[in-house]
């Protein structure tokens, strides 16, 4: 009977603590969204912090990036040809191949690539700020946080996303051609034609949406996680992954449910 | 302490509590303020930090990053952030624990006949430090 009550409570507690995670973030957004419209945000400093998010998250990264999209790209256009030509649908191949890497996979790597590599980075500086005092420091001269130091970062993570994602997919539609067509003028009718098909209104905008609701997750959710952080040096180790953790399920679940309200 | 942390709006303090925004150059730290209190643009922003770290004689450190200061260079890096805040009282808080490696005392005197500042430089320190400040 109390090992009952201890997992009721335990589970209970679990569950409140995710509600109160839950509650903190959609609270932290709200207060971002309402920055984001008053004008007295919109300063030099704010501006070169958002500069500088998007030089170190998506510019400084370009290279090895496109390198990576590039060489995941050709193997799983090669592979789906090859399947497709074995069960004779190489005239499905391209829109396979272009809906499987333009619309799922390049976007969910590039959430993946910027969490690993910034979110990681904002959730630990974040918490060195909270541990530090540097917060309370600025907000006893009056300059702040939210709009100096985590809207920028919040904006410069979509920005970041959105352009990755859409270098990759551009990158992923020209290897698409080359394999398929080869150096060759003569595909560029039939390719542009299912390019178009498939890019209607609804299914760009999501894309976009999508594309920015990873962006959102790779920052917002490190940001709030170094804000929990107690102020304890070694608590911040705990934070940044407890921060990651949460990005990961956030990529899942914005992957799993973009592609249930497509394809379901 | 716990007199100094509830001191009114109206204190600049420097205090150890207190840490500068360790990204930030010295000259960024101090900038930061007239930008967000004064609506500066960045070119008169970093004038007028600049300005104060020479009024200082510090003008050197404006490059700077927290980590790589000495503890009078981070000293010096916070109290002209607390100067340009152009409040009417300044307390130093707890000069020892910032500047443990020099007679504060007298360094702390010594700044302040250089800074131009309208208001009054209060210290709160420990009482069994008060000899240091009549020598």
């Amino acid at each position: 009977m109390n090992f009952l009550a201890a997992s009721i409570e335990s589970l209970g507690a679990k569950v409140v603590g995710w509600f109160t995670v839950g509650y903190g973030m959609a609270a932290f957004l709200t207060q971002a969204g309402l920055l984001l419209l008053e004008p007295a945000t919109w300063n030099r400093a704010t501006f070169d912090v958002v500069v500088k998010q998007v030089y170190f998250t998506a510019v400084q990264i370009l290279h090895v990036f496109l390198g990576y999209a590039l060489v995941i790209s050709w193997l799983i256009i090669t592979i789906i040809l090859s399947t497709a030509r074995d069960f004779g649908l190489t005239e499905f191949a391209s829109e396979m191949a272009i809906r499987v890497l333009v619309l799922e996979l390049l976007p969910f790597l590039t959430a993946l690539f910027v969490a690993l590599r910034s979110g990681s980075a904002i959730n630990t500086e974040v918490a060195l700020m909270q541990v530090n005092n540097e917060l309370d420091a600025l907000a006893h001269c009056k300059v702040p946080p939210m709009q100096f130091e985590f809207l920028p970062r919040l904006i410069g993570g979509v920005v970041s996303v959105v352009t990755l994602a859409g270098l990759a997919g551009l990158l992923a539609l020209l290897m698409g051609y080359l394999a398929i067509y080869g150096m060759n003028t003569a595909g560029f009718e039939p390719y542009t034609r299912t390019i178009a098909k498939i890019f209607d209104f609804r299914i760009m905008a999501g894309l976009i949406f999508k594309c920015a609701l990873f962006g959102l997750a790779v920052t917002l959710i490190p940001v709030t996680a170094g804000l929990e952080t107690p102020k304890k040096l070694f608590m911040v180790p705990v934070s940044v992954l407890r921060g990651m953790m949460r990005v990961f399920f956030a990529i899942v679940a914005i992957e799993v449910v973009s592609l249930a309200l497509k394809y379901i | 302490m716990t007199a100094v942390a509830a001191l009114p709006d109206d204190v600049a303090r420097v205090s150890h509590e207190l840490p500068l925004r360790a990204n930030l150059s010295a000259l960024d730290n101090i900038a930061l303020i007239p930008i967000y209190q004064g609506h500066f643009n960045v070119a008169e922003s970093n004038r007028q930090a600049l300005q104060l770290l020479e009024q200082l004689g510090h003008a050197d450190i404006a490059a700077l990053r927290d980590p790589d200061m000495t503890p009078v260079q981070r000293f010096v890096t916070k109290l002209a952030r607390a100067l340009i805040l152009r409040r009417p009282r300044l307390v130093v808080d707890r000069p020892g624990a910032m500047l443990y490696d020099v007679p504060y005392p007298a360094f702390i005197r010594q700044l302040a006949m250089r800074a131009e500042m309208a208001g009054t430089w209060e210290i709160f320190d420990f009482s069994w430090n008060q000899a240091l400040y009549n020598e």
